[in-house]
């Protein structure tokens, strides 16, 4: 597969790029690591006419404490890079294991936090190459007006497959978004919206410049775990980020999202709450996995069916909240 | 419209033009000639396309030539010198790790990568390094054997130095 025609274009600072963004506005893409929109450039599914690399910005490409409680990390710094940070790794563990899972070695050598934030959404008709596309009439995503996961669905139901979007939301981190002469932080957890089209809430000529993580006074424990059908190189079927808070006597605060099951990751609040009320034991915790179930809502077959998913999500709160609760003990030791 | 690019590959500097839609990979194929480095995929899921730059293993593929301006390249025909194949090389050989051979040079450039780094990788770190490649022969044991046997306790084995 070859890619399209397209006009490249690689500034040198934030300022270059966000003047050069909104003069392009809707026709650029940002491209930093490339594993993501360039696979979907070749598929044919995204056409811009600029692409626009931020790989030559220094400062989004850094990891840094600014001393008050929070660590910044720039949207282009690597995964791998990202995955071998100590401090990283022993501040923020759910975001450790989520960088650590995504693809392969050779993908995460070349992809980039904020663009596994800004991953694409997921479906088996839309992410196919053309000629496999043309095959059937066009959906929602591909300019049409049917949907070929779910039959008559009048809304696109691709799934979010960011591995670090659950972990960053657990984490309570802010995305910080520029465009031309405005910055605007964002809280994790809105950056996402139900629509498996227009699924984050950028606009066009903004950017993810980066990641906002509050350090905590190192009483918060965090966890991360990923299901998919294989186990070297995939994306996830479903995965869970967990992050509690401890109060010294128990868990004053904790916050469960699961990934990779609809359009948008999804925060448990019930589940939480059930954990934040009753303590973290072995029947609280079953509690929270019976929970998940009718939190869920609707959830599609696309790619798993719904009952599934379902199950999925109930299995993995009960992983992760077990995680958590060996850790506090641990910790406590 | 194209642009001139200067690329370092395998230690040597060459010029050429190229339009931004060109990938590492087409580039080195296509207008340096140099056919040791495969396509597969061409969506970042069998490593075939895998060429070293700067230390690291990447997908040649899915970066565009453009941005390896600078930076220093190693595909599988610069990792032998003077006659000589590399220690991975000879161990492939040795350990009957290729089958049909159209995964080798990714993989051999992947375990390098890897051994420059980690010369004495566990199990699971040559795993995890491998897991961005794909042997559609099967061969994934002798391979295996053969990144364990390239990668044996200092002194026994030859040294991973670049070839150039």
């Amino acid at each position: 597969m070859r890619l399209p025609r397209f006009e490249f274009i690689k500034p040198v600072s934030l300022e270059e790029s966000l003047t050069l963004l909104e003069k392009y506005g809707g026709k650029a893409k940002v491209l930093a690591g490339g594993t993501d929109l360039l696979v979907n450039m070749k598929y044919g599914v995204l056409r811009p006419e600029t692409v626009m690399s931020i790989k030559g910005i220094p400062e989004l490409c850094s990891i840094s404490s600014d001393g008050g409680g929070h660590t910044t990390i720039g949207a282009c710094v690597n995964l791998s890079d990202l995955a071998e940070n100590m401090t990283i790794a022993e501040k923020f563990p759910a975001l450790h294991s989520a960088v650590k899972s995504v693809a392969s070695k050779h993908i995460r050598n070349m992809a980039s936090l904020g663009g596994n934030l800004c991953l694409d959404t997921r479906c088996w008709y839309y992410n196919q190459s053309k000629l496999w596309r043309d095959a059937r009439e066009l959906c929602h995503r591909t300019g049409g007006s049917v949907c070929h996961a779910i039959k008559g669905s009048k809304r696109c139901h691709a799934i979010n497959a960011s591995d670090t979007a659950p972990a960053l939301i657990a984490l309570d981190a802010k995305i910080a978004v520029m465009k031309k002469g405005q910055k605007r932080l964002i809280p994790a957890k809105e950056f996402y919206r139900d629509d498996g089209i227009s699924h984050t809430i950028l606009e066009p000529g903004e950017m993810v410049t980066s990641i906002q993580l509050p350090e905590g006074n190192g009483n918060s424990q965090s966890t991360f775990i990923k299901v998919s059908m294989r186990k070297g190189i995939d994306f996830a079927t479903g995965s869970i980020a967990a992050h509690a808070i401890e109060n010294g006597k128990g868990v004053a605060g904790i916050r469960l999202v699961v990934g990779s099951i609809a359009s948008a990751p999804v925060l448990l609040d019930k589940s939480s709450q059930v954990i934040t009320e009753s303590g973290l034991t072995e029947k609280s915790i079953e509690k929270a996995a019976e929970t998940v179930r009718s939190e869920l809502g609707t959830l599609t077959n696309l790619f798993t069916s719904a009952g599934y998913k379902r199950h999925l999500a109930e299995v993995l709160v009960r992983r992760a909240l077990s995680e958590i609760k060996e850790k506090i003990g641990r910790a406590r030791k | 419209m194209k642009k001139l690019l200067s690329l370092t590959v395998n230690g040597d500097t060459y010029e050429v033009a190229v339009s931004p839609w060109k990938t590492l990979l087409d580039v080195l194929r296509d207008e340096l000639g140099l056919m040791g480095t495969k396509r597969g995929c061409g969506i970042g899921t069998c490593g075939v396309c895998t060429v070293i730059i700067d230390g690291k293993a990447i997908l040649s593929c899915l970066t565009l030539a453009l941005e390896c301006e600078g930076k220093a390249i190693t595909t599988i025909e610069g990792i032998s010198s003077e006659g000589l194949l590399h220690p991975v090389q000879k161990s492939f050989i040795e350990n009957g790790a290729i089958q049909c051979g159209y995964c080798s040079p990714g993989i051999i450039m992947t375990a390098k990568a890897l051994l420059d780094e980690n010369p004495h990788p566990s199990d699971d770190e040559i795993k995890e390094a491998l897991a961005g490649t794909f042997c559609r022969c099967t061969g994934h044991v002798k391979i295996m054997e053969a990144v364990k046997k390239a990668a044996q306790p200092a002194g026994e084995g030859a040294s991973h130095a670049p070839g150039k």
